[in-house]
């Protein structure tokens, strides 16, 4: 319906000025009023590559380089001040005030109940269910969780919005005065330091809204599915002030969403999405009012977080350089693109009317659920990561590497493979574990990174290995364990190791032990005197190579001729069964060797 | 706040629809009177006529078409409801569904003539009220046994009292509004409609006892029942006689000084004062009380109602069901190049648009604070009051002490505690009697929402209440006038019990 500016309808309650011709007709007649909301026509559609190609071009005639991200977190003379909005598809088998279940690849409109699509005479019933996630997310993110909290409708129409309102919390949301840290290895701007505290003003549960299947020409399909699925809104303070830590905010409270199973779907699956509010203001002079904010709806990507704000500042820095002003507007920004786009103005804001749904009544969270939930949440990424390198001495870019790749499907993985190794450690098994664990985490880092996808497609994604949220993969942890067993006691060369990795997933390889038995792959170690018979032929004619040892020796030169020794132990490997040797051993061996012809010649 | 709202001179479009599955009925005899939208063919009379706000999913045993649902309003002219509502599931176990009855579109309205199926009237000419008017008119033409209205701010009573028949309005959360369609979900209830309180009080019992309905998140829960139940009598095993052996004798009836306002015809006035004077007689006692807060409770309803309603009825849009309009290429609407304000525009009537903008302003950020939350506190305090006169505590809420500074100083103390705490209040359903559709016509929108001044307090504050029909001086042709007998909250079987006591007397005739 034609939303009618507030003075407008009190004229008409208050003192009956309206036209003749009925109250929506008037409404058709004051229609000039909010012209100005409408959105600025759209410049004409441009190719990505095209256009990219247009801006280095502009670039290189205006004489300046594009800067790097990484110097491009602070304008000086400027303060950008940013909050962020982020709605996040609740871990829930069913939605929010229906029994209808959440699953998101089934049949178009096939979890559909009476309420979900509005029927005229159904009512919600509040899942209660759905407060467990709820609570999870809002507990990892230190929030006060509220006794008694309500919903409210939120008013506009849209056709994905089949009752004419959202149901969302609020006047009393059920989480208020939260915060989270972020450190410096999770990706914020070095300006900010070792680590920076930004607070969660609070977290709301509230409605998702049908799918839109745009079809060719004017035709627009709805799936129904999706409407009523229970989102999470998380509302931060400004206490933002670089773009890169906007976006390692926004990527870490993705991965804590994932760690407490609050939330399944992250980004790129569009299980999150982000909305910020971007203000600027002057450095100089005495604590500024912040300035004018603009907010910038779905963003979709870490990056386009990143790259939004950026240019949002940017551009209310130029405009406020010249003498502008910056209106407080919706814009929208799209992949790729330099510039954030104006989508409506202030006067085009709808009023959302918010009214206490008179249906549903209040939600009162019990202290021992939330206390039950606080005990069984378990570790939470921060203090992993701090595990992970204080137990198993990885490095924190391992450790938040496993902890990121996979939205939490590596690190899962890892902790199988660990798992798989102590049962066949057996007795000795959680003392030694962690000798293995440095081996296993550069295993499933670099050494399955290098893997292509597995040749089944339920086990791909997008040509890459897929790792399940619960760890699962084309590899299974215990063969892994098997390799990196039998590599780490010496029985095995890394050569082998790695064959049989990528057998392994070509599925051409089931049971590590028998295949190693098998094929006789075992490592066979050349005795002493095989080795040191090698090392002797390796070492005939190599006579000038020998003189930079007695230069050495003499104390002629001060450092040991290490690359010399490398070249005469890569000879000696060559000329042997490499299969049986091991370069340490071969290493060791010719220094000896070396050792004893040049004092015996000396 | 409503001062200066003029209405449009109504159209009485007297059947000017013909319903498919009835086309046959009565021939070129109609009697323009309207109260059915659709109706069984040959319905025997023992049958239960439905308010059209019901949804109905199944088809009258004669036809095959299931039955639709209109509310009265052409943006559901064609609705065919895939579910049914629980107490019409209920009901027509023991009783065939007669018709779907006529109303004023979505409840909006005092006189049943807000509706894109013609006008409702009673035989005589005069207004039916409303909302539930066909329903009423069905009862009282004697077609039905039994009829199922809703009550938002008097929709059933005040029919039953322009017609001359039983109204009665559960206490909030007792009977089901699953597939009842809201109209402002905090004040709906069912309502019943028949000629007598005993016929009433029958297919209340058989609802009452389905107890819960988990599709309905106002229904109370069992826990709840069991508690509101401690401590009232009229539930259980054999209490009903009881309750009748008891007869009058101890019961206080309280009499609302408030409710004795200028506007109150003289005549209706008399037979109330004449209908306690007859109660006393008979072993009541009858004491006047105060309720401060209820020359405010109309203001607060018209601005709860319609901030409801403006909001469930943001669902019509014409996109999933109901009539979807014609994209005009030449007009936009401001959320987007849709066609909503075509569809709403041209299918929602005078009135519902009226109370659609007003609840719009009065929800808006500017005028929030100033109307919807003060009509809340309004509401409070009508429920405060209440809570105040009654003898029994609200199970509902702590029990409250109250300043006898407050009191108006016409009630008599009984002790130093304060005065004197009754069973039920008794007061007229509406102060005048039915207007014509005439008059009806030349009504402002205020002047008919002032009929609704008795009937919404008793709303607000989630009560029972039953309007009997009460004879009055020298009533001519239509001359029909209610008296309400209100409640405590879920006092509901003893109400019963009392206002059937009351029916027996005021409507024995003037002395």
């Amino acid at each position: 319906m034609v939303r009618v500016p507030s003075a407008v309808l009190s004229k008409y309650l208050l003192q009956g000025q309206i036209s003749r011709r009925g109250c929506l007709y008037a409404a058709h007649q004051l229609r000039d009023v909010q012209v100005t909301g409408q959105p600025t026509p759209e410049a004409p559609i441009i190719p990505l590559r095209k256009k990219l190609k247009e801006q280095a071009k502009a670039l290189k005639v205006s004489g300046k380089k594009k800067k790097a991200k990484a110097d491009n977190q602070t304008v000086p003379g400027w303060e950008l001040t940013v909050g962020i909005e982020i709605h996040a598809q609740l871990n829930t088998a069913r939605k929010l005030f229906s029994g209808a279940t959440t699953s998101f690849n089934d049949e178009p409109n096939s979890n559909v109940e009476f309420f979900d699509i509005a029927l005229p005479g159904s009512q919600p019933i509040f899942q209660k269910e759905t407060l467990i996630p709820a609570l999870r997310a809002a507990l990892a993110l230190n929030c006060n969780i509220q006794k008694v909290s309500r919903f409210d409708r939120k008013h506009y129409f849209h056709w994905d919005q089949p009752s004419g309102y959202q149901i969302t919390q609020y006047y009393e949301p059920f989480a208020k005065d939260g915060h989270i840290t972020l450190y410096a290895r999770d990706g914020i701007a070095p300006e900010d330091g070792e680590s920076v505290t930004v607070g969660i003003k609070q977290v709301q549960m509230e409605q998702d809204t049908a799918k839109t299947i745009a079809q060719a020409g004017e035709e627009q399909w709805l799936d129904f599915n999706r409407v009523g699925v229970p989102l999470i809104e998380i509302i931060t303070n400004p206490d933002i002030h670089h773009p890169a830590t906007a976006a390692a905010l926004v990527r870490k409270i993705q991965v804590l969403l994932s760690s407490v199973d609050a939330c399944v779907l992250g980004m790129e699956a569009g299980g999150l999405r982000a909305d910020v509010n971007v203000s600027v203001r002057r450095t100089d002079g005495d604590s500024q009012p912040l300035g004018t904010r603009t907010e910038i709806k779905n963003l979709s990507s870490f990056k386009s977080v990143e790259d939004a704000i950026i240019a949002e500042r940017d551009r209310q820095i130029a405009l406020l350089e010249e003498g502008g002003v910056v209106a407080g507007e919706t814009r929208g920004w799209s992949v790729g693109s330099t510039e954030t786009r104006r989508l409506r103005g202030k006067e085009g804001e709808v009023d959302y009317r918010y009214m206490p749904d008179p249906d549903l009544g209040p939600v009162v969270i019990g202290d021992d659920l939330v206390q039950h939930l606080k005990a069984t949440m378990g570790l939470l990424p921060d203090a992993e990561v701090e595990e992970l390198m204080l137990s198993y001495g990885l490095s924190s870019k391992d450790a938040m590497s496993l902890m990121l790749l996979d939205n939490g499907g590596r690190i899962e993985y890892f902790y199988n493979v660990l798992d798989a190794l102590e049962t066949r450690l057996g007795d000795a098994g959680s003392a030694s574990q962690a000798e293995y664990a440095g081996l296993a985490a550069n295993w499933c880092l670099h050494e399955m990174g290098k893997l292509p996808a597995a040749p089944t497609p339920e086990l791909a994604v997008d040509g890459e290995l897929y790792f399940a949220p619960t760890g699962e993969c084309a590899i299974p942890a215990a063969a892994l364990a098997d390799i990196l067993f039998f590599l780490q006691q010496r029985r095995i060369t890394a050569k082998v190791a790695k064959d049989l990795l990528w057998a392994v997933l070509r599925g051409d390889v089931i049971n590590i032990e028998e295949t190693l038995n098998g094929a006789n792959l075992w490592f066979k170690e050349l005795s002493e005197e095989q080795y040191a018979e090698l090392a002797k032929q390796a070492l005939q004619g190599e006579e000038k190579v020998l003189k930079d040892f007695q230069k050495w020796k003499a104390g002629q030169s001060k450092a040991y001729p290490q690359g010399k020794l490398m070249f005469l132990v890569g000879k000696m490997v060559r000329a042997g069964p490499e299969e049986r040797m091991d370069p340490k051993s071969a290493e060791n061996v010719m220094k000896a060797v070396m050792e004893k012809q040049i004092t015996g010649e000396a | 706040m409503l001062r200066g709202v003029r209405s449009r001179p109504l159209k009485l479009r007297n059947a000017s629809y013909t319903c498919p599955i009835c086309a046959s009925l009565n021939g070129g005899q109609r009697r323009y009177i309207n109260e059915y939208i659709h109706k069984q063919k040959d319905a025997p009379r023992s049958g239960l006529a439905v308010k059209d706000n019901f949804v109905t999913s199944r088809s009258f045993p004669s036809s095959t078409d299931s039955i639709p649902t209109t509310c009265a309003s052409n943006i559901l002219r064609n609705y065919h409801s895939p579910f049914e509502a629980t107490v019409v599931s209920h009901l027509r176990q023991h009783v065939p569904i007669a018709g779907k009855t006529n109303m004023d579109e979505f409840g909006m309205g005092s006189h049943s003539t807000h509706t894109s199926f013609g006008a409702v009237a009673q035989a005589s000419g005069h207004s039916a009220g409303g909302s539930s008017g066909g329903s009423a008119v069905a009862v009282q033409n004697g077609d039905v046994e039994i009829a199922l209205g809703t009550d938002t701010g008097g929709s059933v009573r005040l029919p039953a009292a322009y017609t001359g028949v039983v109204g009665y309005k559960p206490s909030y959360g007792m009977l089901s509004r699953w597939g009842v369609v809201p109209y402002a979900n905090s004040l709906d209830t069912v309502g019943l409609m028949a000629k007598s309180v005993g016929k009433v009080r029958e297919a209340w019992e058989g609802l009452y006892a389905a107890g819960h309905d988990e599709r309905d998140p106002t229904s109370l829960g069992d826990g709840a029942r069991e508690r509101c139940e401690s401590g009232r009598d009229g539930y259980g095993p054999q209490s009903g006689e009881k309750l009748s052996q008891k007869g009058l004798k101890g019961l206080i009836f309280g009499l609302p000084l408030e409710y004795n306002i200028a506007e109150l015809d003289p005549a209706i006035r008399d037979a109330w004062i004449d209908t306690a004077r007859k109660l006393q007689s008979l072993g009541a006692r009858v004491i006047p009380v105060s309720l401060p807060s209820t020359r405010h409770a109309l203001s607060a309803y018209y601005v709860i109602a319609p901030a409801e309603a403006s909001s469930n009825l943001a669902k019509y849009d014409g996109i999933r069901y109901g009539q979807p309009g014609v994209p005009n290429p030449t007009q936009s609407d401001a959320g987007g190049d849709v066609l909503y304000s075509e569809t709403r525009g041209n299918n929602f009537g005078e009135e519902v648009k009226r109370r659609i903008l007003l609840g719009s302003y009065t929800l808006s950020s500017e005028a929030m604070d100033n109307y919807f939350i003060q009509a809340q506190k309004v509401r409070r305090l009508v429920q405060r009051d209440f809570d105040r006169v009654f003898r029994l505590r609200n199970p509902l809420r702590e029990p409250e002490t109250f300043d006898l500074s407050e009191m108006d100083e016409t009630i008599q103390l009984e002790n130093k505690l304060g005065p004197t705490e009754v069973d039920f209040i008794i007061c007229p359903t509406a102060p005048t009697m039915p207007p014509t559709l005439e008059e009806v016509e030349k009504q402002t929108s205020v002047d008919s929402y002032m009929n609704d001044v008795f009937t919404v307090p008793a709303s607000l504050a989630g009560l029972p209440a039953v309007s009997v029909p009460m004879s009055v001086k020298g009533d001519g042709v239509g001359d029909n006038a209610g008296l309400q007998v209100i409640g405590q909250y879920w006092d509901d079987a003893r109400l019963l019990f009392a206002a059937e006591q009351v029916q027996k007397v005021s409507s024995s005739g003037p002395v």
